[in-house]
């Protein structure tokens, strides 16, 4: 319960003169290690079954991962079965590019989603996507900032692939009919990402997913592909050789278990966001339950980097309901500053996200932070410096910042922003080969669900662009995989396989996984959804 | 997410709405979403990023002592004393149906369009698209500049479109209005984004230019 009342605050803020960087007295090692959420120690476990076996895992993913699943043989007894040559599981970014290209190179296509299409991730990005195409810079750069970025931790040949896709990925996007804002001769306008060496994310105004995300959304809805909205998946099913051969879905509209049958399956389900880790609140959308990792885990396909998750550094700290909003990124490389509760700048804003993130729990942790109530405190955006700088900048190129200023009513011209770190992405996720194939022969995962290519510490701009990029390149090599004549027996017998060796590692099986929805929204309670329980008695 | 008892220990105002039928009393922070989480119902169907982005919460809206009812997203309706609520469920998609690598030059778009959209020209200006679209867009206009060939400019009043289909709905005239404009945002960047940095890099990359070297040095 420590800080500095927001008065109190707001009095040091206006009264500050100079914003000199005060100097940080530890290394991001150090300062990584004492604040950073990842770093907590009682929030790691050991993951006692599967491919992962051993490898450190947060507790909340680990108590999912190996969870029990919600179905067995009795409830798919007359089931209906229906037969794709690709089945492309959750409708954002990535989901749409690898069925659009998976339609194009002639597979029929079904595209399975959790609620509507478009309900994503993707819809809400802000800030852009990453493609080296100025002058003073090459994918070369683009390559080694990633890397840097990401500690070092991510696959170099992953990384490779996406950097050299990155100005093919965004013409792919304008053939789409996506808009990026452009210079007064049409040239892209490109802003820098905090981390890296060039200004290399184009965007559209602090829009870039809606806009994304409306033109894909119209791509897939005038292509063949057939969407299945209101379907989650609950189980992958798989040949008697371990191949991937579909998905168990539930839909929600009849309340009844279809099996989709598939040569291929591309698993694109996003984040996990709404997991809350560590208690902290989310950025990302209602959906992002982190289904694809436990679908794909308990299929025996091995993840990576189960413990690094990325706190975006500007969530909106107050008001309480709309606590863990995003404040693109855009608005720091626009030039905002941070400033605690004394009014002092205490950190470079535009260090790489886990370091921004440690350094704003510091400042709260230590007493400096702005104080609103007991649930919420924070340090300060200062969107007014920007527009002093830049008059009329927040209006134009941040329009999404102004609007969210209007419903906490703020002007955030005149008024700077109350943030604190928010959980926004899931750094690791399902080890993948150059065209997102897992280790499970016949699975595909692209888009956030996947690991590998931002080891440890995400830059703005490169999810975006590993979406399509990988996306492209499942969707293409799923369709050509897809020419044999099908699988002989299409089972979820891995499940029997699970439950035993949950059994002998005596894991508790009242926790049911994926999933699906979380907690606040009482679907275990929904009256429908226990119409599917009761109908298999 | 919101947490009861934080809430009644802020003594935050309660205030008493009328949710798809059911009576709540929640504090006056609420969204129509969460408040209806709040009071212990399951809802799931009509929600999506809770940011006013996604478009999936349709709702009708009706303030005490006014017979007006508006269309608004959930997500995004406060609640307020004496308010009704009501979750729209998706319409229909819509019939039209284009490609956008059928039109073989920016000379036919206008040409195409009216083919993909006959009804446009038909608008009756009953501005009940406008009324229905919880963005303010001037849907309206929209779609008589695309009418008139003014695919940018149309285009440019789209630009915080959600694709709720609120529009939609409302239309008499079957005209798909934010198909409409999201057609003439497309075609713009479609037939006009040609950007010259892009365009010289990925000329540089078929020539070889930017080989990457993944052995470089790591501390
Ligand atoms: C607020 C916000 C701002 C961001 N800004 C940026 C940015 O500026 N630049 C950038 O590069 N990145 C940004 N990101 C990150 C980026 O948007 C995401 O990482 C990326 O869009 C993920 O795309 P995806 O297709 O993998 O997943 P999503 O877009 O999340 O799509 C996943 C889909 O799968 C569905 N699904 C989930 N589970 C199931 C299931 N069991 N069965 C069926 N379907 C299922 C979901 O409903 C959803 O439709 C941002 C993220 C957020 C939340
Ligand atoms: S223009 Fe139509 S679809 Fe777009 S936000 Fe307004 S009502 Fe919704
Ligand atoms: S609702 Fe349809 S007919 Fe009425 S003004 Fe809008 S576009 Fe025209």
């Amino acid at each position: 319960m420590t800080g500095i009342s927001y008065s109190e605050a707001l009095a040091h803020y206006q009264a500050a003169k100079s914003r000199d960087l005060k100097k940080s007295d530890m290394a991001t090692d150090e300062l990584l290690q004492a604040f950073h959420p990842d770093y907590r120690e009682d929030s790691l476990v050991s993951l006692c079954v599967g491919p992962n076996q051993g490898d450190s895992c947060h507790r909340q993913l680990a108590e999912l991962l190996q969870s029990d699943a919600r179905i067995d043989e009795a409830d798919l007894a007359g089931a209906s079965i229906v037969q794709t040559d690709v089945l492309v599981i959750g409708g954002g970014g990535a989901g749409c590019a690898a069925a659009l290209m998976a339609e194009q190179a002639g597979a029929r296509v079904i595209m399975a989603t959790k609620l509507r299409l478009g309900d994503s991730n993707t819809v809400m990005a802000e800030g852009g996507i990453q493609a080296s195409i100025e002058r003073g810079d090459t994918p070369q750069m683009h390559l080694d900032d990633s890397l840097k970025a990401g500690h070092y931790r991510g696959d170099p040949k992953l990384v490779a692939k996406m950097v050299m896709d990155a100005p093919d990925v965004i013409r792919w996007l304008i053939q789409q009919g996506m808009q990026f804002d452009l210079d007064e001769f049409g040239d892209l306008m490109t802003r820098r990402a905090g981390g890296t060496s060039a200004d290399r994310v184009v965007y559209y105004r602090d829009y870039t997913g809606l806009e994304m995300m409306r033109a894909l959304r119209e791509s897939v809805r005038n292509s063949k592909i057939d969407v299945w909205d209101y379907s989650p998946v609950v189980e992958l099913m798989s040949n008697e050789s371990g191949h991937c051969a579909g998905a168990v879905i539930s839909n929600l509209k009849d309340c009844s278990y279809v099996l989709i049958e598939a040569q291929t399956v591309i698993l694109a389900t996003g984040g996990i966001g709404r997991m809350h880790l560590n208690g902290f609140p989310t950025s990302n959308h209602f959906g992002a339950t982190g289904d694809g990792l436990v679908l794909a885990y308990r299929l025996g396909a091995k993840l990576r980097d189960l413990d690094s998750f990325q706190y975006h550094p500007t969530g909106l700290a107050h008001p309480q309901h709309l606590a863990g909003t995003l404040i693109t990124e855009g608005v720091r490389s626009a030039g905002a500053q941070l400033l605690n509760g004394l009014g002092e700048r205490f950190v470079d804003e535009l260090k790489t996200r886990d370091h921004v993130s440690a350094a704003i729990l510091k400042e709260c942790a230590e007493g400096r932070g702005v104080r609103v109530d007991e649930n919420a405190v924070g340090v300060w955006l200062d969107t007014p410096g920007v527009e002093r700088t830049n008059p009329g900048i927040l209006a134009k190129r941040l329009p999404k910042l102004v609007e969210l200023g209007n419903k906490c009513g703020i002007n955030p011209v005149e008024m700077p922003l109350l943030v604190y770190p928010t959980l926004h992405y899931q750094n690791g996720g399902v080890v993948i080969d150059e065209h997102g194939q897992s280790t499970v022969p016949g699975l595909y995962c692209v888009g956030e669900v996947s690991g590998g290519i931002h080891g440890r510490n995400r830059i703005m701009g490169n999810a975006l662009l590993e979406i399509i990029s990988f996306g492209r390149r499942a969707g293409l090599q799923a369709a050509e995989m897809s020419h044999g004549r099908g699988h002989k027996k299409v089972t979820i017998g891995h499940l029997s396989k699970l439950r035993r060796e949950l059994a002998v590692a005596g894991m508790p099986m009242e926790v049911k996984g994926p999933m699906l929805f979380p907690e606040c929204a009482k679907f275990e309670k929904d009256a429908d959804y226990e119409g599917f329980r009761r109908k298999k008695q | 997410m919101t947490d009861k008892h934080s809430m009644r220990e802020m003594g935050e105002k309660l205030v008493n709405v009328k949710i798809d039928g059911k009576a709540i009393t929640a504090p006056a922070s609420l969204s129509a979403i969460q408040a209806l989480w709040y009071a212990g119902y399951s809802r799931i169907k009509s929600v999506g990023c809770l940011e006013g982005v996604c478009g999936s919460c349709r709702v009708l809206v009706r303030r005490a002592g006014n017979s007006e009812v508006r269309t608004q997203l959930g997500c995004q309706t406060l609640i307020e004393e004496g308010m009704q609520v009501m979750f729209l469920v998706f319409p229909r998609p819509t019939h039209h149906t284009y490609k956008l690598e059928e039109i073989s030059s920016s000379w036919e778009v206008q040409t195409k369009f009216h083919k993909i959209f006959p009804e446009a020209s038909r608008c009756r200006e009953c501005r009940g698209c406008n009324a229905s679209c919880p963005k303010g867009i001037d849907v309206m206009k929209g779609v008589a500049l695309a009418a008139r060939g003014r695919f940018r400019e149309a285009g440019e009043l789209f630009v915080e479109c959600v694709m709720c289909d609120l529009c939609l709905t409302a239309c008499p005239e079957l005209i798909a209005p934010n198909h409409v404009g999201l057609f003439s945002r497309r075609v713009t960047a479609y037939f006009h984004t040609r950007p010259s940095n892009l365009i010289r890099r990925l000329e540089g990359l078929q020539r070889g230019k930017f080989e990457v070297n993944i052995e470089g040095e790591k501390p």
